[in-house]
């Protein structure tokens, strides 16, 4: 399955995954309503996108207890806003804390790979977000820990 | 072919239907006895709210169940097990024979023992049939006392006040969600339910119910009078094991399940509220009675039906509710008394965080926060994920006792997300149950 590959060494906290997520998503240019997040390290020097791992066994998909979220056709787990009440169950189920919720619509969001042409991938500059063929994997956490122990001692990363 | 006979249409037994459905295609004989018809009781306050119909809260309707080939006597209540011959007995006659038998009954509602508790205007709101006649009943600024402060008082205050109710929660206890949040965070609750015109009397105790001109008069041990035009009884739940008592199930506060839902006999499985099973923080045996656990029973006990040899690591205790646009979710052993607390509350607003350290691990976790300021929903998931996993926090501990709302660089810089990978729990790709492909 194709997935969202992050190579955070070249992600230059430019933002503009978050900016063209919400604007796909939601029509708006804010962050905050971005399903695709960015942390910062080191004083602000360097970052990390964070997103839904589309997960195989999907937390968010078997704690629904109306059905909601179903599997697109590129795998993406996407919920159905018609029948999403807005219990938020799927927040505290996604142990990833991939799962959002959105206080306008009152329903739940999340990455839905943009149907098969994620948006934050055609606006990266430097290719820190791919879309291809891999294995799930745990893209950023290597990269975090990095930067947040060396060499200044532990959490020097955290500003 | 095997006979699996489920008892219980609520959230454990709809589970282990659809998840014996995706792992046998139908391969087997499914049986469903319930009192009930298959619903979803956690979403019945959307139904009070009116922002949903009724047919929303339905899992299954029959045509849903006769394509997935389940049989079944709704309307049924199971009396009796007798193992040694492996049959059911229902109530008013009729025995089923099983290979495998799920019980999945539930709980029931409790109201104060008080005189008037049975009266007209007075309810529990558990079932779809109490939720028709609450629903149905409510006018707009109808006065509403909810007895009893708890989890699902919680769950049903925002439909109520926005349908127009006037309403007064009362609690026994000196606090509000005394199950769910520790004093700090049900004083940040208790101002915000004030500043929205919901009247909290905490520390009271209902004595009677009585009728005064057509509208209830509420009596307590201490303090004035309430007139109030419906009440609500949300005073506790207790799990449905009675009918069970004589088949030689082991129980204790529920039945007693091992880590494959098994209960003490061979072939009888039980999941859900009724359950008491392994819980993942503290590794001993609790009764949950909210919905992930009976989900996750309900699909463990199925594979295990089905013949897989599945087991979980337990249960994991966990609770979100949305008062007025602030939200408050707790985790795991959020009240641990041994645990180092790390806790912060923002001076501005209503924002709370507390965080319970055993060592390096978080044990539990309570977070609060005003429904719109992102970090609230932002971080919920990844405190169950630090909680479900136990990862190793050693680095951090010191970080987050001073920041205890900063945890997300913690949380990926410990690799969290990597070990979560591994962590599932039937270890198989989900299928929607929409998608689920019977063989004929
Ligand atoms: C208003 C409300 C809001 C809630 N909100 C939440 C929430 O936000 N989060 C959360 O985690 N939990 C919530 N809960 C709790 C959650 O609904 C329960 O934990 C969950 O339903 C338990 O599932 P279960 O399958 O064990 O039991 P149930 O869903 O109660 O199902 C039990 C089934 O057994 C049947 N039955 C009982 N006795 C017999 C018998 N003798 N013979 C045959 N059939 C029988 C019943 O008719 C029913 O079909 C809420 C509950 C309510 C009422």
């Amino acid at each position: 399955m194709k997935v969202l590959k992050i190579i955070p060494d070249r992600c230059t906290g430019c933002m503009r995954c978050d900016l063209a997520c919400s604007y796909e998503q939601t029509g708006t240019f804010q962050p905050s309503k971005s399903v695709i997040r960015i942390s910062s390290f080191e004083g602000h020097t360097s970052y990390a996108p964070y997103t839904c791992l589309q997960c195989d066994e999907a937390w968010c998909l078997t704690a629904c207890p109306v059905e909601a979220i179903g599997i697109s056709p590129v795998g993406a787990k996407v919920v159905a806003d018609d029948i999403c009440v807005g219990c938020k169950l799927c927040t505290i189920a996604c142990p990833y804390g991939t799962m959002f919720y959105d206080i306008d619509t009152h329903k739940a969001v999340k990455c839905d790979l943009c149907g098969g042409k994620p948006a934050c991938v055609e606006v990266c500059p430097t290719e820190a977000i791919v879309y291809e063929d891999a294995e799930q994997a745990d893209w950023v956490g290597p990269f975090a820990a990095e930067r947040t122990k060396a060499p200044a001692g532990p959490l020097a990363g955290v500003s | 072919m095997a006979r699996h006979v489920i008892i219980g249409a609520g959230t454990a037994g709809w589970n282990a239907i659809t998840t014996l459905r995706e792992l046998d295609k139908g391969g087997s004989e499914i049986i469903l006895v319930s009192e009930e018809a298959p619903y979803s009781r956690m979403v019945l306050p959307y139904y009070l709210a009116q922002s949903i119909g009724e047919s929303h809260v339905y899992t299954a309707s029959s045509s849903r169940l006769a394509e997935l080939k389940v049989e079944t006597r709704i309307g049924q209540r199971a009396e009796q097990i007798d193992s040694a011959a492996k049959k059911l007995v229902l109530e008013g006659g009729g025995e089923i024979e099983y290979d495998n038998l799920l019980i999945a009954t539930g709980s029931s509602p409790l109201k104060a023992p008080v005189p008037g508790a049975d009266g007209d205007n007075v309810h529990s709101f558990w079932t779809l049939s109490q939720a028709q006649t609450v629903t149905a009943g409510l006018r707009k600024e109808a006065r509403v006392a909810v007895i009893g402060a708890g989890f699902i008082s919680f769950t049903i205050l925002n439909a109520l006040v926005n349908r127009g109710a006037i309403l007064t929660v009362v609690e026994l206890e000196s606090r509000i969600l005394p199950r769910m949040v520790d004093e700090t965070g049900a004083t940040i609750v208790e101002k915000w339910l004030a500043e929205r015109g919901v009247v909290v009397r905490t520390a009271t105790k209902l004595s009677a119910i009585e009728d005064k001109n057509g509208a209830k008069l509420l009596k307590f041990e201490n303090g004035p009078d309430l007139e109030a035009d419906l009440v609500i009884m949300a005073t506790g739940i207790r799990p449905n094991i009675e009918w069970t008592r004589s088949s030689g199930i082991e129980i204790n506060s529920g039945i007693l399940v091992d880590d494959h839902c098994r209960t003490n006999i061979p072939n009888i499985f039980a999941a859900g509220d009724i359950a008491e099973g392994p819980d993942i923080v503290t590794g001993r045996k609790a009764v949950h009675a909210i919905e992930p656990t009976a989900m996750l029973h309900g699909r463990i006990a199925a594979a295990n039906m089905a013949g897989d040899d599945t087991a979980f690591a337990g249960s994991l205790l966990m609770n979100i509710v949305d008062v007025l646009d602030l939200e408050i979710a707790s985790f795991g052993a959020w009240d641990d008394p041994e645990a180092e607390a790390f806790e912060a509350v923002q001076p501005d607003r209503p924002a709370f965080r507390k965080l319970l350290f055993r060592g390096g691990r978080v044990v539990g976790a309570v977070i609060l926060g005003k429904t719109r300021d992102i970090w609230t929903t932002n971080d919920v998931g990844m405190l169950k994920g630090l909680v479900y996993t136990g990862v190793d926090l050693s680095d951090w501990k010191d970080h987050l006792r001073h920041n205890p709302f900063d945890v997300k660089r913690a949380f990926l810089a410990a690799g969290t997300a990597g070990q979560l990978l591994s962590k599932t729990v039937l270890g198989r790709p989900s299928v929607p149950a929409g998608e689920i492909a019977i063989s004929s």
